[in-house]
């Protein structure tokens, strides 16, 4: 076994792209090697650095072996010729082929010999492949060569068993030596393995492998921050990306002007983390301070890193300052008409337009959500004012927060902005939802409004494509109202929503309108029941009727269901329902007459009888007292209780009697039990598993 | 940054003339800037056209650039209407372009080893010139100092060979360079004139016509007139003129941005506009040049 070493040097490298062709590198090479049946074990892995992309395999096998293998030539009655070229594709001579009987038919057959192969010779003819077949998601071309990489790529280190594998990328030969100075390229130096390269370059403080070098960088910043009684709330993604950008970390504690952290908090993080890639620093409650780390990628000897890396800081949050004094004492309310001078959407009208839909619709539902009418009309008019601001032109990502922070200095309450800063929640799928009601609000109906106006105008999304991103809008719109078990009139909203439009003459049909939204809320409950991970049969049973007015119950009486289904409770139901709903479908159709209407009991023969249809009618009557009726563990309780009853009326009671009026009587006893079941979910489609 | 002693300070003017001292010694024809408008030093001819075709170019130039959304009436330490760049372009891309860079740096007095500079992810795209390209802003001690890109498509046209743009921020440059926090208290030159000296007062007047004054329904007509000029000048096989029309329907445009009279969704329509002459007039560069 030897070692198998790789080492593609390249301008600086995107994180994204390291991440991304490290994995597709390493597996592709690993499939390879599986495909030849080439045996690997011990370490394996890629590592990279902006610069170095490096593949390492602790121990491959030298010799790959190909099992015998038998070929079948032509049939013995053909031609001398087909044997002759059987014969000479094969590159062996006549006494090396025998006959073999198939299906009574005699052919030729050759059997390869068992034969070895150098492991060496392999990786030299497709390493080059398997490099050239990667497909980036965004490649480029640089000088006159024709070659595509995620940056120009400079040389090609390959070693196996020590040695040169020598094959050509495009303009490039591989070789064993590589820069060993990033930036200017003047100095190389020759490696033999793995090993000796890594070492070489930790003396220098470089780290290759980039999972030792984040922890690297995770334990000095825990250390000095700690040291300085502080805390640091280390997001992944940041300390992953910056473990990309860097090769020898270097970490560096800075601060900006303490007079900066007057500017709304969510400011300065983005500065600090998005921008400039720095982590942020806590102190023991939480709150921000004007501490802040940089990692740099080299010493800061004399010093000139750490002032510069300051001053950029402080020449950014100046000039957010600058906009955050002049943005927040702009009055909002008196802001608001200037809305008419941006437009909304093509065909929507300005953002003038939404906000007074908004106002309309807000007031509609502040009867259902028992909100002041005033406030929500409040909220709702001074809601998109933000997009006016410096700041939101600067901090897109921060739209609706700045409303809420203006709203906050400006005296509007503290529901009008809290509702300002939520209104776009949620902005992903890990992201909370807003529970207070005004914030609700203010969510339902900015995004009833943009589905209603986006399928007004026909722009409807198709399965690959959805430019205005309403799935996720939906999406969250069926989170908001569930999560906050939130019974809303949803239809009467929509077509409200669309008389507000028509009463801005805009011209949209609520008949046309109102059944393609409701198919696409109701498929996103489905995603959603589905991520809560609730069986596909509940979740297709549960949306049959497609009533987005019950988006609340028909979730909860999903995930309720779905809880007990595969226990003795949900069993037992299911059998219930079964035994009846069979009955039923199979005698049905052999009925002259449709089976409607309640069973007569005088027709009843029998107390098995009489004790279902007083089961029914108990199950039924408690289905509408209000003490159990959004109580779904109740109801399905209740629905389980009738196991005696149903297991006593068909071990005694022939429903096929011979009396044809006792036999229907009998089915429409079946079908109301069914249909009292039904009241739940349509258990149809419900199976015991 | 450097030495602090004043008589050794790096002078505004000065950091323009060692750069183009540089590249004019690494084989680059020292251009002078383009006597027009221009959002930034991509716009100059000797950037977006000599970018097109296969033969070789080498050239280096400031190119005061203008993006009036960004005036601040003069009160905003960093941010400009008007400022320089200083652009070298070189086709095809030469290997050893990086080292080629960090000197350039050096002989403007900013050591590699006393400072952190970072090649970080930035896929440069000008819509108006329908331009894409590869690269990276080069950071100095966490402050952007240069744009360096490959281009790969201009005009809407695949490059082949690829040309290595470096852009250079001068002010900013020369801020990181004098340790100023403010623009206006740049050097300027020896007899230690400033900054705001020569352009204070541009940027009150400016920030105020951008904002404030410029006449939108004009400047929309203007622009209408523009574009029909530039294709009369693509039908008539004159690309460089044309090109001219194009550079000053795009300041028209930028105007009009800054005064908010463009929607967002009419933005979209005038940037594929103004794409639509660039690609015509690329096309007919190349034809006449091949």
């Amino acid at each position: 076994m030897s070692e198998l070493f790789l080492e593609l040097f390249s301008e600086e490298m995107p994180p994204n792209l390291q991440c991304y062709v490290r994995e597709t590198l390493l597996q592709n090479i690993k499939n390879f090697l599986d495909k030849e049946q080439i045996k690997y074990d011990g370490y394996n892995n890629c590592f990279s650095t902006p610069n170095r992309l490096v593949i390492y395999f602790k121990k491959i096998e030298k010799e790959a072996i190909r099992a015998s293998q038998e070929f079948r030539g032509p049939s013995v009655k053909s031609s001398e010729d087909a044997i002759n070229g059987f014969i000479n594709s094969n590159n062996i001579s006549k006494n090396q082929i025998y006959k073999k009987k198939i299906n009574n038919e005699e052919f030729y057959f050759y059997k390869s010999p068992k034969k070895k192969i150098k492991t060496a010779s392999l990786l030299q003819n497709e390493i080059p492949e398997i490099i050239s077949r990667i497909k980036w998601k965004k490649s480029m071309k640089w000088g006159e060569y024709n070659l595509y990489w995620g940056r120009p790529l400079k040389s090609i280190m390959a070693l196996y068993e020590n040695k040169v594998l020598k094959f050509k990328l495009g303009h490039l030969h591989s070789k064993n030596i590589t820069f060993i100075d990033k930036d200017y390229e003047d100095k190389t130096k020759s490696f033999k393995n793995y090993k000796s390269y890594a070492s070489f370059f930790k003396k220098s403080g470089i780290l290759i492998n980039h999972n030792e070098r984040k922890k690297y960088i995770e334990n000095k910043i825990n250390q000095i921050s700690k040291s300085k009684n502080l805390k640091i709330h280390l997001k992944d993604k940041l300390l992953e990306e910056v473990t990309n950008i860097v090769e020898n970390p270097n970490i560096i504690l800075c601060s900006f002007n303490k007079q900066f952290l007057d500017i709304p908090q969510e400011i300065v993080t983005i500065t600090i983390e998005n921008y400039q890639k720095f982590f942020p620093l806590y102190d023991q409650n939480n709150n921000l301070t004007n501490y802040f780390i940089v990692v740099s990628d080299s010493r800061d000897i004399k010093g000139f890193i750490k002032k510069g890396n300051e001053s950029v800081i402080d020449a950014r949050l100046s000039d957010a300052d600058y906009f955050w004094k002049k943005n927040r004492s702009q009055n909002m309310l008196k802001q608001i008409s200037e809305l008419k001078k941006i437009n909304y959407f093509n065909g929507l009208g300005t953002y003038y337009d939404k906000s007074q839909r908004l106002k309309k619709l807000g007031g509609h539902l502040s009867d259902v959500f028992l909100l002041s009418k005033e406030k929500i009309e409040v909220a709702s008019s001074i809601c998109k004012v933000d997009l006016l601001s410096d700041l939101v032109n600067e901090f897109p990502e921060l739209q609706g927060l700045l409303g809420g922070y203006f709203a906050e200095v400006q005296g509007f309450e503290k529901e009008v902005s809290t509702a300002l800063k939520e209104q776009y929640l949620p902005t992903g799928p890990n992201s909370n939802t807003p529970k207070k009601n005004y914030s609700v609000a203010l969510c339902l109906t900015d995004k009833i409004d943009t589905l209603v106006g986006f399928f007004g105008l026909g722009m409807i999304p198709s399965s690959s494509k959805d430019p205005y991103a309403l799935r996720r809008l939906t999406i969250g719109l069926v989170k908001i109202i569930v999560q906050n078990k939130k019974n809303l009139k949803l239809k009467e909203i929509i077509n409200y929503s669309c008389q507000l439009y028509n009463d801005q003459s805009k011209q949209f049909d609520n008949k046309i309108i109102l059944p393609k939204i409701s198919i696409f809320i109701i498929d996103r409950l489905k995603n959603l029941m589905k991520e809560k991970g609730i069986r596909q049969d509940i979740i297709e049973s549960s949306v049959l009727e497609k009533n987005i007015d019950k988006l609340t119950s028909i979730f909860s009486k999903a995930e309720k269901l779905n809880k007990i289904i595969d226990k003795q409770l949900g069993k037992d139901i299911i059998e219930n329902y079964k035994r009846a709903s069979n009955i039923l479908n199979s005698e049905k159709d052999k009925e002259d007459s449709e089976i409607l209407g309640a069973a007569d009991p005088g027709l009843f023969q029998n107390q098995f009888e009489k004790d279902l249809y007083k089961k029914i009618n108990e199950i039924k009557k408690n289905f509408t007292s209000i003490s159990i009726e959004t109580d779904f563990q109740a109801q399905l309780f209740l629905l389980a209780s009738a196991k005696k009853e149903v297991s006593n009326f068909f071990d005694n009671v022939q429903v096929n009697d011979e009396d044809k009026i006792l036999k229907k009587n009998r089915l429409q006893l079946l079908d109301m039990f069914c249909k009292t079941f039904d009241n739940y979910i349509n258990f149809t489609k419900v199976d015991t598993q | 940054m450097v030495s602090k002693k004043k008589n050794k300070i790096i002078t505004f003017q000065d950091t323009i003339l060692k750069l183009q001292n540089y590249w004019s010694q690494k084989g680059c024809i020292i251009l002078q800037p383009y006597d027009m408008e221009v959002g930034a030093g991509t716009f100059h001819p000797a950037t977006t056209l000599k970018s097109l075709g296969p033969k070789s170019w080498k050239s280096a130039y400031v190119q005061p650039s203008r993006r009036p959304s960004d005036g601040r009436y003069g009160e905003n330490p960093n941010r400009l209407q008007h400022y320089y760049q200083f652009q070298v372009i070189i086709k095809p891309s030469p290997d050893n372009i990086k080292k080629l860079f960090l000197e350039s740096l050096k002989s403007i007095g900013i050591e590699h080893q006393d400072h952190d500079i970072r090649f970080v992810e930035d896929d440069w795209e000008s819509p108006t010139l329908g331009a894409a390209g590869l690269g990276w802003e080069v950071w100095c001690d966490g402050m952007e100092i240069t744009q360096f890109t490959y281009f790969q498509q201009m005009a809407g046209i695949q490059c082949n060979p690829i040309s290595v743009e470096l852009t250079y921020g001068l002010e900013r440059v020369c801020m990181f360079i004098q340790q100023k926090k403010n623009v206006y208290d740049l050097i300027w030159n020896k007899e230690g004139l400033l900054y705001k000296d020569i352009h204070l007062e541009t940027e009150k007047q400016f920030s105020k016509y951008n904002f404030e004054i410029a006449n939108s329904e004009n400047l929309l007509k203007i622009f209408e007139i523009l574009e029909n000029e530039a294709k009369n000048l693509i039908v008539n096989k004159l690309p460089l003129p044309a090109y001219d029309q194009c550079l000053k329907a795009s300041h028209v445009f930028n105007i009009l941005d800054a005064r908010r009279a463009i929607s967002i969704a009419q933005r979209a329509e005038y940037i594929l506009r103004i794409r639509e002459l660039v690609k015509g007039v690329g096309e007919k560069y190349l034809e006449i040049n091949s």
